[in-house]
């Protein structure tokens, strides 16, 4: 297992793009970046983040789930109030939108909870920690 | 000397340094700031328990003004608060770099005025007791919440843009956490540790956490316009002239950005000067924000010519009247203190030497709150002291109370707001890092070099 530190970014997607040309296995290699690069990314590959799916699937949900409360709330009990008629979307549509908002922010929050594997109970427990320096960490292939 | 500024200080270790040095043992001035705004707050809470048990008789309110002082701090405060979204969710959606300086205190500023907001609708209540009514919920009694009424769309609005905010706050917050749990030792590194999550910053990490920001920025931008947009509409959907009029929402909405770009100055420059972060918020970061308010107070000014130009041309002797009584009324030096302070003196912005003075930046930020305060209550006041029917008019003045609860309010914000300073990174440190690197590769500067392999520990 090799590591190299670096203290310039340039100089650690250099490093990181001749390990990937120089034949290594992108899933060989760790990296740990004090901020977000995404040329990283684009270097080891690897697919988009499904966290949209998270963020659809909330709002979806909010919107949803709020044109349902709403609908719901007002046939169990149909009362005419201000001469509106009983189902009155506009007001309804902006519960919806509001629920939209919330339940999508929410969702993709708990996707990213989920994916990126957080809250860490072993890094917390070996006490891991968030470099000052870009670090790539190689880990030998094992042969079958 | 050239001032060091982010273009020159040797980003990494520095920044990290600088910010968390903010962390460390408060001095004494602090600690008087802290126990001034404490007492400030009690006083409100001790009002507020007045209120509760002599009841709302010992607020000014009467009949015909059933909504006035308390309503207008509720207001006010929400109107504080969007300015924080503005700069963190619309300007990286934008790309505009100088918002990482403001971020964070941004951030911090809407979840807070937010906080102090929801508690006037509470204390407007009387029997707070049974605020749980204006939640839907099954209850024996098989009633819902009207949601067709404005009232309820406002519960909806200002809890979602507070946990909105508080997520997008948080999840900013987290790789900065994590650096305050490696540079700070003991207990409370620890604590930051765990509020970190055991962040690591790995490839899988930040993957998600970019497209996660993103997302939050995304949903939060159309809060901007939305949440304000509904607290015009408790006004506009109903008939009282003054308040009946299309204008509203988006005059709400820019008054709002207005009056929290002004809170954002009033609280930065004491801030960088306290906690020694002159490289990191620049004359020309306030330059920039200087242009935001001056910008939201041009807005301002038109719409108030333009919603003076429907009360006179509209041919609706009501609001005609209505708003001759706002203006040369009872109220008229409120509204003359409301369009100096509004309209006329942020018009100094045009020029670039008073753009670039912290003090008068300080001042004006002060002054502008002041009018934009004095603005929700000359519309929520006036209008009601004088509907349609002469034999309804009557008038408001605030009582003792009242003004104790809202000077009480100040206090519980910068209350907050100085036990966030001390407690949590008030600059974005990963972000600052990020965009210091990238302007130096931009200029062609070439940074340390590789220090070698080694074996990884």
């Amino acid at each position: 297992m090799a590591s190299y530190y670096f203290d310039n970014r340039e100089e650690f997607l250099e490093r990181l793009r001749a390990l990937v040309d120089g034949g290594a296995a992108p899933e060989t290699i760790r990296i740990r970046m004090p901020y977000q690069v995404p040329e990283a990314e684009e270097i080891l590959g690897g697919r988009p983040s499904p966290l949209r799916f998270f963020a659809l699937f909330g709002g979806l949900a909010g919107f949803g789930g709020g044109l349902a409360l709403t609908i719901y709330s007002v046939l169990s009990w149909p009362i005419i109030v201000g001469g509106k008629p009983i189902v009155s979307l506009p007001p309804f549509l902006l519960i919806g939108y509001l629920l939209t908002i919330l339940c999508g922010s929410l969702g993709a929050f708990a996707g990213f909870l989920l994916l990126a594997r957080l809250p860490s109970g072993a890094a917390l427990a070996a006490d891991a920690e968030f470099p000052e320096r870009f670090v790539i960490i190689v880990e030998e292939e094992e042969r079958p | 000397m050239r001032p060091e500024t982010l273009d020159n200080i040797n980003a990494s270790a520095r920044v990290e340094e600088d910010v968390l040095a903010a962390l460390g043992r408060p001095g004494w001035r602090y600690l008087a700031g802290v126990g001034l705004c404490a007492l400030l707050a009690l006083m409100l809470f001790t009002l507020w328990g007045g209120l509760i048990f002599r009841g709302l008789g010992l607020s000014g309110k009467n009949h015909p003004v059933g909504w006035a002082m308390l309503i207008t701090n509720f207001v006010f405060w929400v109107g504080i608060a969007h300015s924080g979204t503005l700069i963190s969710a619309v300007l990286f959606l934008f790309r505009a770099r100088f918002r990482t300086s403001f971020n964070r205190s941004a951030e911090a500023m809407t979840i807070f005025a937010l906080m102090v907001a929801g508690l006037f609708p509470l204390i407007h209540l009387g029997r707070v007791w049974v605020f749980y009514y204006l939640l839907p919920y099954p209850s024996e009694r098989l009633i819902w919440p009207n949601f067709r009424s404005p009232l309820v769309w406002d519960v909806f609005a200002v809890t979602t843009y507070l946990i909105v905010s508080l997520v997008f706050f948080y999840v900013g917050m987290i790789p900065d956490l994590a650096v305050a749990r490696r540079r700070l030792p003991g207990v409370r590194g620890r604590i930051y540790g765990l509020l970190s999550l055991g962040w690591q910053g790995t490839l899988r990490q930040w993957r998600h956490y970019g497209r996660l920001y993103l997302f939050l920025a995304a949903f939060a931008t159309p809060l901007v316009a939305s949440v304000h947009s509904i607290v015009s509409w408790d006004f506009a959907v109903s008939i009282v002239p003054g308040w009946h009029t299309t204008i509203f929402a988006p005059y709400f909405v820019a008054g709002a950005i207005f009056s929290g770009t002004a809170m954002v100055i009033t609280l930065t420059i004491p801030m960088r000067r306290w906690l020694r972060l002159e490289p990191y918020i620049t004359v020309d970061h306030f330059e920039a924000i200087a242009k935001i308010l001056l910008f939201t107070s041009l807005i301002i000014t038109y719409t108030y010519l333009v919603e003076h130009g429907l009360s006179l041309y509209g041919g609706n002797p009501f609001e005609r009247d209505q708003y001759l009584y706002r203006a040369l009324g009872d109220y008229r030096p409120l509204f003359a203190v409301m369009v100096i302070c509004n309209s006329l003196l942020p018009l100094t912005m045009f020029i670039r030497r008073l753009r670039r003075s912290l003090a008068w930046l300080f001042i004006l930020g002060i002054l502008v709150n002041i009018g934009m305060w004095l603005e929700r209550f000359v519309i929520i006041t006036a209008s009601l002291a004088r509907d349609y029917d002469p034999y309804a008019w009557g008038s408001y003045n605030f009582s003792v109370v009242e003004f104790g609860i809202t000077i009480g309010s100040f206090g519980l914000f910068f209350l907050l707001f100085l036990l966030f300073a001390r407690l949590l990174p008030v600059l974005a440190v990963t972000e600052i890092k990020q965009g210091a690197e990238e302007r130096h590769e931009e200029a062609g500067m070439q940074g340390a070099s590789e220090r070698g392999s080694e074996a990884y520990p």
